[in-house]
């Protein structure tokens, strides 16, 4: 064909405005013009019909504590900060309402809202219609500023729900930090985890709307004792010694928020801070292993601290070399973050890595990790942690903490009727 | 009555649920959804007797679906009070006749209530709640009605789209008149005086274009021929508003603009003599509405549509004058239906008119600031606005059947 190309069709109007009225005038006939979508909408079937039993199980939506915590860590995150675009309380107790309903179906694998009428959009967007929820969890929290004067709720604001403080490093950029509210949602199927923010997004317009979304493709900490440690996009494993889920002790003594809070809506809730950090893996890459290893204190291949043979072998933060310099870096990652070097502050990671593709100043891979950290007081572990290594880890020479947001995340929903952040509003 | 398939195979039955029969001395107010023990979760009790109530409370569930306490009523002024305590799959409940929505409430997700209140004549209806396990009771309406009868719902829908057929009458004679102007000039020798024509014209266009686009199917495609843009046909083929604005605002001549305004004007002419007095059914207003500001999401917000003279704001203010004036043809219908749903759009639409006029400027020919101008985050912030509007909006094309 040596013809030019046709341009691209002008857009058509997918809705029937007119259509009758037109083709009459035409001598057509309006019959089965039924428009785009109709198909696919009645095409939705009955609810409840979608192939159960994917490889991980149901996690229930209801409990003392919000899933997506101490559950196990899924492989695929989504996840979204959004702005209240309203004063009305009323409007956003109904959209915490519609997320609590829509959660719920989710997670049992089910549409939302109910099978759809020809003549309206579907209460479903649709994508994840066949697919199991993959362990979908979703997991809600509310930003300081939430607790402006705009809903009038400054007296419910938690003290420990304090803005982090600048870091020494910080190349924060608003577009990717703070926020309103967040929604995490956590699942061993992307598009399943992406379908909740979009549904999410679509029942606040009017209400909220999107600040901004990280979506993340490989967890980068274990929360159980049953999984591997993964690496993360450096290939190192990190987070061996995380906080694991099933250690009721330790989440108690370190992520979930007691009956010592200052806000009792937060009982049985914990804070998150959410981190964007690059990784400037074009420099990494060109890195000796020495040097790789010695920045992180661990064999990159076994993972084991360089001061033992397997993954986890204790960490002997005092052990020296023959010439008496110390085996593990003074400024060493393992040894910076280690509970034994901070007074014994632990937090639960659940952090993913993630790609936004290439930096279009540079060429170079715009890479890293979404570093996710529950606990029970960011003044006391987030931020003192953050402060050593943002001076002292060996690792900063190839991050740049590009966002930034703290959420307080309120405990779990009680059963149906209940609804993320009902203490607080109400 | 337009076919309107709801889900079928659910037998609109009644189930004998009648849990005892309560008198009216409910509220006629609209309430906005509130969680349970903030609002009365009865309607109201009365004197027993043989008359039948005004009000019914349904009761919502995971398990049971929704279950009405009544399901014989009296004719005259219905209120309904809705809980939803478990059923995660059910938002909204309706009221019925046949399978046209007499009354609604929406936005009702478990643990929220909420009233409206529905006036009904006598005869069968069904409490719809899509979504739910058993999605359908029949409530069989006895007596005669004392207040306004439903029957004038019918009346309403017509009345509006009477009225908007007035209006897109109203436009047409507008377009025809402004664009034999702007031929006139564009013939002459005054670029300024061309340009502030081609400004004038605009409007009219952009107020009805979803009339335009509907004639799209008879051979010659008249939204093409008077409003394509540059990359959307071939180039020997390119006519229309845009052809023109690129010799006026980017060309800076006159050369060759003459005969393109008398093209445009033959246009907007065959326009006028296939639309007008056109009779509209309500859910085309609806689904016109939504088109313009799908135009506005689409195009506008993106500058591609005033490439040349970077006038986007003009024309996203007439998409916008003219969705709402579909809409505001709906409105008195609609009202009646889900007054919620109405206040919301009529309260958003006046947040997009706010964040519009944020823009205007009264130095500039076409009363706004250029779209250059617009800053990433203001057009975020009117990207929200027009989306917070479309949500609401596009559910009445299935409420506005005829």
């Amino acid at each position: 064909m040596s013809t030019a190309p046709e341009p691209a069709a002008r857009p058509r109007s997918r809705r029937r405005f007119l259509g009758g009225a037109a083709a009459g005038i035409a001598g057509l006939t309006a019959a089965g013009a039924t428009g785009f979508g109709l198909a696919d909408a009645t095409d939705l079937g009955p609810t409840g019909t979608r192939p159960r039993g994917g490889v991980r199980a149901e996690v229930p939506l209801y409990g003392p504590h919000q899933p997506g915590i101490a559950t196990p860590a899924q492989d695929r995150l989504a996840f979204a900060a959004f702005d209240l675009t309203t004063t009305d309380r009323a409007a956003v107790q109904i959209m915490l309402g519609l997320w609590a309903a829509a959660a719920q179906q989710l997670v049992r694998g089910r549409p939302v809202g109910g099978d759809p009428a020809p003549e309206a959009p579907p209460p479903d967007t649709g994508e994840a219609l066949d697919l199991a929820p993959a362990g979908l969890t979703v997991t809600v929290g509310f930003g300081p500023s939430f607790f402006d004067e705009r809903l009038g709720l400054a007296g419910r604001r938690p003290a420990a729900l304090a803005e982090l403080p600048p870091f020494a490093g910080d190349r924060l950029q608003p577009a990717r930090s703070g926020g309103d509210l967040c929604v995490q949602a956590c699942s061993d199927d992307p598009v399943v985890a992406f379908h909740v923010l979009r549904n999410f997004a679509r029942s606040a317009r009017g209400t909220a709307v999107l600040r901004w979304t990280q979506l993340g493709f490989g967890r980068t900490s274990t929360t159980s004792r049953t999984e591997d440690t993964p690496r993360n996009l450096m290939g190192f494993k990190d987070g061996t010694n995380n906080i694991r889920g099933v250690d009721a002790p330790a989440m108690d003594a370190h992520v979930w928020v007691g009956t010592e809070t200052d806000q009792p809506w937060l009982a049985g809730g914990c804070y998150l801070v959410a981190r964007r950090i690059r990784m400037l893996l074009e420099s990494w890459d060109a890195d000796s292993l020495a040097d790789q290893e010695r920045v992180f204190g661990r064999a990159k291949t076994s993972g084991a601290p360089l001061t033992g043979r397997g993954e986890f072998d204790p960490v002997r933060l005092d052990a020296r070399k023959p010439d008496g310099t110390p085996v593990i870096d003074p400024h060493a990652h393992i040894r910076l973050a280690a509970p034994a070097t901070n007074g014994g502050l632990r937090i639960l990671r659940r952090g993913y890595s993630y790609t936004d593709g290439v930096d279009p100043d540079t060429g170079l891979l715009d890479a890293g990790l979404f570093f996710l950290a529950y606990q029970q007081d960011p003044r006391r572990q987030f931020v003192p942690l953050q402060q050593r290594l943002a001076t002292r880890d060996n690792l900063n020479e190839y991050l740049r903490h590009t966002g930034s947001a703290v959420f307080a995340m309120p405990p779990g929903l009680s059963g149906p009727g209940d609804w993320f952040g009902r203490q607080l509003l109400r | 009555m337009k076919s309107y398939p709801r889900r079928v195979g659910v037998a609109a039955l009644a189930l004998a649920l009648a849990q005892g029969l309560t008198a009216c001395t409910g509220s006629a107010a609209d309430t906005p959804a509130t969680e349970p023990g903030t609002a009365g979760s009865r309607a109201g009790s009365g004197p027993g007797g043989s008359s039948a109530p005004h009000a019914v409370n349904v009761m919502v569930t995971a398990d049971q679906g929704c279950v009405p306490d009544t399901t014989h009523l009296a004719a005259g002024p219905l209120t309904v009070t809705v809980t939803n305590r478990d059923a995660a799959a059910v938002s909204e409940i309706e009221v019925l006749s046949g399978e046209r929505i007499v009354g609604e409430k929406e936005n009702l997700p478990p643990g929220f209530n909420g009233t409206f209140t529905v006036s009904l004549t006598a005869g069968t209806y069904t409490l719809y709640c899509p979504g739910a396990p058993h999605e359908r009771s029949a409530l069989t309406v006895t007596g005669t009605a004392t207040g306004a009868a439903d029957s004038s719902l019918t009346a309403l829908w017509q009345r509006g789209t009477v009225q908007y057929g007035r209006y897109v009458d109203t436009q047409l004679d507008s377009l025809v008149e402004t664009t034999t102007a702007l031929a006139r000039t564009l013939h002459g020798g005054d670029l300024d005086a061309a340009r502030a024509a081609y400004l004038a014209a605009r409007p009219a266009y952009e107020k009805i274009e979803p009339v335009a686009e509907s004639f799209a199917t008879g051979g010659t495609d008249l939204d093409a021929a008077i409003d394509a843009r540059m990359d959307e046909v071939p180039a020997a083929r390119w006519t229309g508003f845009h052809a023109i604005e690129k010799g006026l605002f980017a060309d800076g001549r006159l050369t060759g603009l003459g005969r393109l305004g008398d093209g445009l004007v033959r246009d907007v002419r065959r326009l006028r003599e296939l639309a007008a007095h056109l009779r509209y059914q309500p859910f085309e207003l609806a689904n016109g509405a939504q088109e313009l500001l799908d135009e506005v999401a689409r195009s506008k917000i993106t500058g591609e549509e005033e490439r040349y003279s970077h006038t986007d704001l003009l024309d996203v203010q007439a998409n916008v004058e003219g969705a709402e004036q579909a809409f505001a043809a709906l409105q008195p219908a609609l009202v009646r239906i889900d007054p919620t749903l109405t206040g919301t759009i009529t309260s958003r639409f006046a947040a997009l008119h706010t964040v519009l006029d944020r823009y205007r400027d009264a130095r500039d020919p076409s009363g706004f600031v250029r779209f250059g101008q617009v800053t990433a985050p203001d057009k975020r912030a009117l990207s929200a606005a027009v989306t917070a509007v479309q949500e609401p909006l596009s559910r009445v094309a299935s409420k506005a059947t005829s």
